[in-house]
């Protein structure tokens, strides 16, 4: 699974970070997120799954 | 088109109206049945009170409507140079002592991003990180001024303090002013021009905005970090702000610290004393609980219940016709309460996933300070939960604002405990204590400039 932070819409409400924080990581100056890895680690699926699921501006990509 | 057509095409633009002053009481009592019978009939409706609006209730619709900066505007137009649009207010604030912009919130891009990007490294997850300790701090002298009493006011005694100092903390404003700014700023949400108490907070207002100024020329002249120190040296777009502008800012930056975070943690601690058991198990469970709980109590009170917008050019979104000049209302708290985005909508679930709850708003807008109100939301709660674990709020002491066209908040929490020990120093030296903290390691500096924790020893 592939993963990545549409940037054109992220506001840096965090939220994909609180739900996954192995899979993304917040800029120091603006919390904007951003994925650690384009690769989803094996066995976190589910994590960033709920990461995507919980952005309140849609902005986490997942693909297969 | 001839008038008659037009006035067709109006009314067909608006086939779904409703008459919902959410300034009524009616508002806030049926809420819930208010919020399921607009999911239901007409997620987006025109709203003919305060003048004629659009009412966006739905989550999917105030979704792809909240986005749309390419035809929302902010915008107030105090002084009617641009095209006369009248900011978020809904009704317009028309109190000309009143009648200033409301700081970056009531700006559109550029000049909106500039502050933005000014702002962030004092406010970002990061930046907010590195205080934790002081509000921890502020945190405990509150409780122990009443530790060994066994009665505690969580409005007047925590949930106004920690938010107050700390703000004024990120500003670069003394502590100990704390004081002059929490009154006025709570009270002026909640109290209506009839009120016989108005004028009084009217003139606590006119005295917060005095010193404030005094303020901002004292960092002027003597420069100290913190937000305002920023605001007096950013280029916005090109130029640099005057300081009424700053002043709106400020305002901005002080209104939207105090009150919400204010809001949210009372009505969460008053929901943990209805429901011991779930206190019991968040206290317990805090480490996979809280992040979750925290998010959920945001949806469920929606502290700040919505924003006024303006549409700057006519669109069309989901079927709905809008036409420039048009005023919009976003309603978060409405929102929130979708059953097709959140199952079981009306009860609060400590566990819940998937929230994408909307409390900080969408969009390019988000709440500058989501950051800062989580932090302290949560130090607030996890020590009340430590020091005060049986707590018992006072039912008939409980006052809810009487109205929650804006803020869904709290002016009286008391409660009962079990006594305990104080921990240390009173709220008064603690702040001294916090002054000197913050003057000496410069905490108040962007996290660009300062990456170090705060350290309170020595």
């Amino acid at each position: 699974m592939k993963v990545r932070v549409d940037g054109g819409l992220c506001q840096g409400h965090t939220l994909c970070a609180m739900a996954a924080p192995d899979i993304f990581a917040l800029r120091d100056e603006d919390g904007h997120a951003y994925a650690v890895n384009e690769e989803v680690p094996a066995g976190k699926e589910d994590l960033a799954r709920e990461a995507a699921r919980s952005c309140p501006e849609q902005a986490v990509v997942l693909a297969h | 088109m001839s008038i008659d057509e037009a006035q067709t095409s109006d009314e067909e633009r608006k086939k779904h109206r409703i008459s919902l002053d959410r300034h009524s009481p009616r508002y806030r009592l049926e809420f819930e049945r208010l919020s399921d019978e607009l999911h239901a009939k007409c997620p987006v409706a025109w709203n003919e009170t305060h003048g004629g609006y659009w009412f966006a209730s739905g989550n999917k619709e105030l979704f792809d409507i909240a986005r749309r900066a390419d035809v929302l505007s902010n915008d107030n137009d105090v002084n009617g140079t641009r095209r006369g649009y009248r900011g978020i207010s809904i009704p317009h604030v028309s109190n000309p002592e009143r009648r200033t912009r409301g700081g970056f919130l009531e700006m559109d891009p550029p000049e909106q991003r500039h502050y933005r990007q000014a702002l962030n490294p004092y406010l970002s997850p990061a930046a907010v990180e590195r205080w934790k300790p002081v509000i921890e701090e502020l945190t405990r002298a509150c409780l122990d001024e009443v530790i060994e009493t066994g009665r505690i006011d969580f409005v007047d005694d925590l949930a106004n303090i920690v938010p107050a100092v700390f703000t004024l903390a990120m500003l670069g404003m003394p502590l100990k002013d704390w004081e002059v700014y929490c009154e006025p700023t709570h009270a002026s949400v909640y109290t209506p021009p009839d009120s016989p108490d108005y004028p009084r907070v009217q003139e606590l207002s006119m005295r917060m905005g005095m010193h404030m100024m005094r303020t901002i020329h004292d960092i002027r002249a003597n420069p100290r970090p913190g937000l305002i120190n920023e605001l007096l040296n950013a280029e916005i777009n090109g130029y640099r702000p005057d300081d009424t502008e700053i002043l709106g800012v400020v305002m901005l930056l002080i209104g939207g610290g105090f009150d919400t975070t204010t809001a949210l943690t009372a009505h969460s601690l008053e929901w943990l004393s209805e429901h011991p058991g779930e206190r019991e198990r968040l206290s317990r469970e805090r480490e996979t609980l809280l992040n979750s709980a925290t998010e959920e109590f945001l949806r469920f009170f929606t502290p700040a219940q919505g924003d006024g917008r303006t549409i700057s050019q006519d669109c069309e979104i989901n079927g709905t016709r809008f036409k420039e000049g048009d005023r919009l209302w976003l309603s978060w708290a409405m929102a929130n309460r979708d059953e097709k985005v959140f199952e079981d909508p009306h009860h609060i679930h400590l566990d819940r996933t998937g929230n994408r709850h909307s409390s900080f708003g969408l969009g390019i807008h988000r709440c500058i300070g989501s950051n800062v109100a989580r932090a302290t939301f949560k130090i607030m709660l996890t020590a009340v939960l430590d020091r005060m674990p049986d707590y018992v709020c006072d039912k008939e002491g409980a006052v809810h604002y009487d109205t929650t066209g804006v803020i869904n908040g709290m002016k009286k929490l008391p409660a009962t405990f079990t006594p305990g020990r104080r921990l240390g120093a009173g709220l008064e030296e603690t702040i001294e204590k916090l002054q000197r903290v913050c003057d000496e390691q410069r905490l108040a500096e962007p996290v660009t400039v300062r990456k170090a924790r705060a350290r309170l020893d020595g």
